[in-house]
């Protein structure tokens, strides 16, 4: 797929906005590399937080460095000297009210003004267009599944894990769940975060204004393996959304050698009882046995190929240059536990399932097979 | 529930070691304590009686839900009993007060004894709702019900351990109308929990 | 419950004739008031404090390490030293360890050493109980701890947010552990809450009104009473989650029909309150040291107390805004936001009372007032970056990141901690009759001041940059390296700060041996508690002061000369009383509280483990509770024969008009309370106010 030049003109006002501490202002020196930043807004929402943010910051630095350095000049100022008469007493002042309610009275004026805007700015963000898209999203241990209905007919048409897809400039309204215990679904760059509970549906917001990557990160504590459960979101242009909706669409691949023939076979045998690939007669769930899985689910592999990452979004699968990590993914095959810490025997992680290097090497060759190249391969904007 | 026997019984030296002194309130400081006390229980109960107002109704479908199991008609009898309990409580004090010993000895036992058929009433009803199908790990409701219902029984158990200790000593003759306030910081605690369980009894199988 | 006639003579110190008549209870109370036995068995709430304090440094010893490990860890990117499971392990035994085993012990420290002192009374208003309290703390600590040993630590967090703290998700003991220990640190935190508020209420001084207490004890006062509403719903919510754990409820299970959201909601309904009621006695120990320091009184002192009150009630009013990204809905969001806004003003109030405080006076920077300016610089940043997230949307970016963590380490270790450093170089002296010497204590507190702001400061942009909390590692690409390895850097050199304050008490107690004693007022200080020898004799005051002013002591030292300059007229050393307990009674000793208190962790273990051991625990309390009940309690009757009547010291007399002038202006209540003190001093002379 074309590659699209995604490096958003950082923006001036993060820089003027950065007045939280002398500190904060290394922070924007040092801020290119940093997948996460909460302040290099990439959407609109995330911009409607930052316009909020800047005053705030900006404010709270100018009191921060009137009280520091008033600390300061007084401590100095009225620093006891040796010509001190050590028997009389400087000027013994007990208060004066009216100067106390002043300062009571000020900071919670200034305060007020905040509270207005930050009042307007917490409704603007529960906004929905239209026209949004309807996408939705599964937190479990340790990663994450998107679901999309196209067709609106509320049948799941396209299933993915660890990567969301997205149209750029149009706004996806997500629905969040969890299928075990509590994550939250944070893009710093396109929104807050918003946690993903059980039993309960909550919603997000994203827009994106160009096409871009963008790195998420699971931050509600959620057990072990909290730190990598991580995610991406792609904002593709819309007719190449609309290209990587109708591949996603169809079903799994059909083996083309005799390795992937071999490979699907192993899949049917060893990996169906988890995980999904449209097509194959073996699925998930069906028959006797239920998943086993505290959660119920393990991600759809379909078009696994067509994603950068897997595993929770732990591992890239392509390097810079599209070429696969292979090594990486037999590894992963051969013993996932080791790769990512995760607890199969209490059936919450992909459990070793004992593969032999020759199955390992089949099934590569047919997951490998389930598209022709990654969906995304502009720059990772890290 | 360690901190309640404490409560009540460490009272007892100070009682006499500050007590008697004058306290900056004149209030003494066991019955202040008991006060204090008891404000911290109202948010204990706040919240037990939160979660279960929060999880009466999230039974799912099929399941044993509060409008199938209770019997209104017991448990008003046997809330009745506990009410009285603090009218005779009441009386106890008042008995103390004037030095009128064999009343007092008489109402603390009739106390206690309405106490107990209060438990023993919440005993039948917890055998005879486990009988029905409703255990502790039946379902949400049953959870919240026991939980809720049992922590009052447990207070209501220390009262009754405490009405009898001040039953003994007065049998003894230690209580007397200079130590009528044992007596006093007893029905505190009495009352509060009879206060408590008129929100159970509201709460739980009054509203709908 | 009389049974006064029958009770052998309680131990008065300094009567060496101890009566020896049979006793009512199985055993005779001990005597003991010297040797290590003493601890075990004391009431006396200046050992019990000091023994809080002990034990809060012996956890934050253990804290320490466990941050030192996390920081570590995440020194660089990948980090290996700790695995997932075991850094999850250590990130919740910090939090909760410095939670609740060091900043509130640290708390209940000062609280128990100084209330008592600060309103001159003799003691709590229940030693027992004091003691209890006491034991409780530690024996929930310990039962906390012995997780490592017993199959693992708890793994779920400090808040431990439900579903992930069920035994699905998380099958090891620890959660558990961490249930019953937290459970016994709140029976220990609420007894010692009734204990506290009463004797502030009632046991002051006669003469001392609410508007004459001290700023501290105020702070302590409002410290008790958020300990006193908040815990119940703490213990409520392990109830809850124990009852889910170990006997199969249904309380966060999701697919019987339970909400998470109960755990957030009864956790922060306690976990807000919490954040306050510990960095409050901080703010009043900040309040007593400025004045001293700075030679002028505390600064709109109504104002100081009236604050403190105000974010003790709004402080219950707030707790939704740990759950802005919870999905709570705008309206609650929206209204959250507000009211935690506006808790920033009483906070305000203060650091802008502080700093009022020292505008005009003439400032020494001894190691307590540099600790005490740490605070009020420090806590400002905390406070600052606080209001940044009380704007909801952004706390929608910030929360859950290092950005939150950079903000409560710098209200709870750059408030909270400074503070209480400010009052251990502060009162030790009071405590243990020697000074900690000025040179360690300028190298422990620059070195602190450092360290500080090099491990949290760099954090507020790590988590800008999009740094999530409670991860055990991060991917090189994320640009987090550099501050990480900053704040690393820090840690260790608070770990030697820490280290050099633990060198000073010993080094300083050594040196202090050839040096003159401190005396009773070393730092020319305001409160009553000064006016004691050093360390603080075990009776307290000889005689219960009579108070007529807000920082009495102060007051019996200087006075307005004819010019309207205010110049000494007694030196502390005049005014102090001079520490002869003749004929003093005191509460005895008594076995029976730390028998209780550790039969609870008996009941804990047995719970989690084995149902025996939780019988023989229980059965343990029952015959401690029985013990202490009939114990023979202290007497009062017997002893009082000889006393200080003919006590040479005559300075508390020259402050007769003083006093006279505060019964004057007692109110009505007031001069009965004062009158009826007054007879009783017929019978309990020492108690009684002179003059």
């Amino acid at each position: 797929m074309t590659s699209v030049n995604t490096s958003s003109p950082r923006s001036r006002r993060s820089v003027k906005l950065l007045g939280l501490l002398g500190l904060a202002l290394i922070s924007s020196a040092c801020a290119s590399g940093t997948p996460l930043d909460t302040l290099e807004p990439d959407g609109a929402a995330a911009r409607t937080i930052q316009d909020l943010v800047g005053p705030v910051f900006l404010i709270a630095g100018v009191v921060f460095v009137l009280v520091e350095v008033g600390v300061v000049l007084i401590a100095w100022k009225f620093r006891a000297r040796d010509t001190d008469d050590d028997d009389t007493l400087p000027a013994q002042v007990h208060g004066n009210n009216r100067l106390e309610i002043g300062w009571t009275i000020l900071p919670a004026v200034i305060l007020a003004f905040v509270a207005v805007f930050t009042l307007v700015t917490i409704f603007e963000l529960e906004e929905r267009d239209d026209d949004a898209i309807a996408i939705g999203v599964e937190g479990q241990q340790w990663w994450w599944r998107f679901t999309y209905d196209i067709d609106g007919d509320g049948e799941t048409d396209i299933t993915t894990a660890s990567e969301m897809v997205i149209p750029a400039g149009t706004q996806v309204d997500l629905s969040l769940t969890s299928n075990d215990v509590i994550h939250s679904f944070w893009i710093p760059r396109l929104n807050g975060k918003r946690d993903v509970v059980p039993g309960r549906s909550n919603t997000l917001s994203l827009e994106s204004d160009e096409p871009g990557y963008f790195f998420g990160q699971c931050t509600e504590f959620c057990g072990l393996s909290h730190a990598e459960m991580r995610m991406r979101v792609i904002a593709l242009p819309q007719d190449e959304y609309d290209a990587w909706v109708e591949e996603q669409m169809t079903d799994g691949p059909t083996p083309q050698t005799a390795a992937q023939a071999r490979g699907q076979e192993a899949f049917s045998g060893l990996c169906a009882s988890c995980h999904s690939i449209r097509g194959l007669e073996n699925q998930p769930g069906t028959g006797e046995n239920p998943i086993p899985l505290v959660s119920g689910v393990a991600p759809d592999l379909t078009h696994f190929a067509s994603r950068r990452v897997y595993a929770g979004g732990l591992f890239e699968l392509y390097d810079g240059e599209g070429n696969v990590n292979r090594g990486q993914l037999e590894a992963w095959l051969r013993n996932p536990a080791a790769e990512k810490a995760m607890a199969p025997d209490d059936e919450r992680g992909m459990p070793n399932l004992g593969l032999t290097e020759n199955q390992i090497d089949d099934l590569v060759e047919y997951l490998l097979s389930t598209a022709d190249g990654p969906v995304w391969t502009g720059p990772r904007n890290d | 529930m360690a901190e309640t026997t404490l409560a009540a019984s460490a009272g007892y030296d100070t009682e006499h070691h500050t007590g008697e002194h004058a306290t900056a309130t004149g209030i003494s400081n066991t019955k202040l304590g008991m006060w204090v006390f008891l404000g911290s229980e109202c948010m204990l109960f706040g919240g037990l009686i939160s979660t279960y107002l929060l999880y009466k109704d999230r039974v799912p479908e099929g399941g044993i839900s509060p409008r199938d199991i209770y019997d209104i008609y017991f448990t008003s009898a046997s809330s009745f009993v506990l009410l009285m309990s603090s009218l005779t409580m009441v009386l106890a004090l008042a008995a103390v007060q004037r030095a009128d010993y064999s009343r007092l000895k008489l109402w603390l036992f009739t106390t206690a004894l309405l106490g107990s058929t209060f438990i023993a009433g919440q005993i039948y009803e917890f055998t005879a709702f486990t009988r029905e199908g409703l255990g502790f790990t039946t379902n949400i409701f049953g959870s919240a019900f026991y939980t809720l219902t049992g922590f009052h029984g447990v207070h209501v158990t220390i009262g009754i351990v405490m009405l009898l200790s001040v039953l003994i000593l007065a049998i003894r003759g230690k209580i007397t109308v200079e130590k009528a306030e044992t007596v006093e910081i007893v029905g505190l605690y009495w009352h509060f929990v009879d206060i408590v369980w008129i929100l159970i009894f509201t709460i739980i199988y009054l509203i709908p | 419950m009389a049974i006064t006639e029958e009770r052998p003579l309680a131990l008065p110190s300094g009567d060496p004739a101890r009566p020896s008549e049979p006793h009512l209870g199985v055993f005779r109370r001990p005597t003991t008031t010297t040797g290590w036995r003493s601890w075990l068995t004391t009431v006396d709430h200046k050992k019990i404090g000091i023994m809080y304090g002990a034990s809060a440094l012996f956890f934050l010893v253990v804290g320490g390490v466990e941050a030192l490990l996390i920081r570590l860890q995440l020194a660089a990117p990948n980090g290996t030293l700790l695995s997932a499971d075991t850094y999850n392990q250590v990130f919740t035994m910090h939090g909760t360890t410095m939670i609740f085993l060091v900043v509130m012990p640290i708390g209940a420290a000062f609280a128990n050493y100084l209330i008592p002192l600060q309103i001159g009374a003799r003691d709590v208003a229940f030693p027992r109980i004091n003691a209890f309290s006491f034991w409780c703390l530690l024996g929930g600590g310990i039962l906390l701890n012995s997780s490592w040993f017993l199959g693992g630590a708890p793994d779920g967090g400090w808040f431990n947010y439900a579903p992930n703290s069920g035994v699905v998700f998380s099958p090891s003991h620890g959660i558990d552990f961490w249930n019953m220990g937290l459970i016994i640190t709140g029976i220990s935190s609420l007894s010692g809450a009734v204990n506290l508020i009463t004797t502030v209420i009632n046991m002051r001084a006669p003469g001392m009104t609410l508007m004459k207490v001290p700023v501290f004890t105020w702070m302590a006062l409002v410290t008790q009473f958020l300990l006193l509403f908040a815990i119940p719903v703490l213990t409520v919510a392990q109830v809850l989650l124990a009852m889910d754990r170990l006997y199969d409820a249904n309380f966060f299970n999701v697919s019987a029909g339970a909400d998470p959201l109960l755990w957030q909601h009864l956790f922060w309904i306690f976990g807000h309150p919490e954040v306050y009621l510990m960095i409050m006695p901080a703010f009043g120990i900040v309040s007593e040291t400025v004045p001293v320091f700075s030679r002028k009184p505390i600064f709109g002192y109504p104002f100081m107390v009236f604050s403190g009150i105000a974010i003790g009630f709004m402080g219950f009013g707030v707790w939704a805004h740990h759950m802005f990204a919870s999905g709570i809905g705008p309206l609650s969001v929206a209204a959250f936001s507000l009211s935690t806004m506006f808790i920033a003003v009483p906070t305000g109030v203060k650091i802008l009372n502080w700093i009022a405080t020292m505008w005009g006076g003439r400032l020494t920077f001894n190691t307590p007032m540099l600790f005490s300016v740490g605070l009020i610089t420090m806590f400002t940043i905390g406070g600052l970056s606080g209001v940044t997230h009380a704007v909801a949307p952004a706390d929608t970016q910030q929360t859950d990141t290092y950005y939150i963590v950079a903000h409560f380490h710098y209200v709870l270790f750059g408030g909270a901690f400074f503070g209480f450093m400010s009052g251990f170089y502060f009162w030790w002296p009071k405590a243990f009759g020697y000074k900690l010497g000025e040179g360690l204590g300028k190298f422990n507190f620059w070195t602190m001041l450092l360290g500080f702001n090099l491990t949290f400061g760099p954090m507020h942009i790590l988590g800008l940059q999009g740094m999530s909390r409670r991860v055990y590692t991060y991917d090189e690409n994320y640009g987090f390296d550099f501050w990480n390895l900053v704040a690393t850097i820090g840690a260790f050199i608070i770990a030697l700060s820490v280290l050099s304050f633990i060198i000073n008490i010993f080094v300083s107690k050594k040196r202090a041996a050839s040096l003159p004693p401190v005396g009773p007022d070393p730092w020319d200080a305001r409160g009553l508690e000064w006016m004691i020898q050093s360390p603080a004799p075990e009776h307290n005051f000889d005689q219960t002061p009579t108070v007529a002013h807000l920082d009495e002591f102060w007051h019996r030292k200087y006075a307005e000369g004819d010019d309207g300059r205010v110049r000494r007229v007694a030196t502390g050393d005049e005014v102090a009383q001079p520490g002869d307990g003749t004929g003093v009674h005191l509460p005895s000793p008594s076995y029976w509280p730390m028998v209780a208190a550790f039969s609870l962790p008996l009941i804990g273990w047995g719970l989690i483990f084995n149902l025996y051991l939780a019988i023989f625990g229980g059965v343990l309390l029952v015959v401690a509770l029985w013990g202490w009940a009939i114990e023979p309690p202290d007497d009062i009757d017997g002893v009082h024969h000889d006393h200080h009547d003919a006590d040479p010291s005559g300075d508390v007399e020259a402050t007769g008009d003083i006093e006279a002038t505060g019964d004057a202006s007692a109110d009505a209540g007031k001069a009965d309370v004062t009158a009826e003190a007054a007879t009783d001093a017929a019978a309990v002379p020492e108690e009684a106010p002179v003059g």
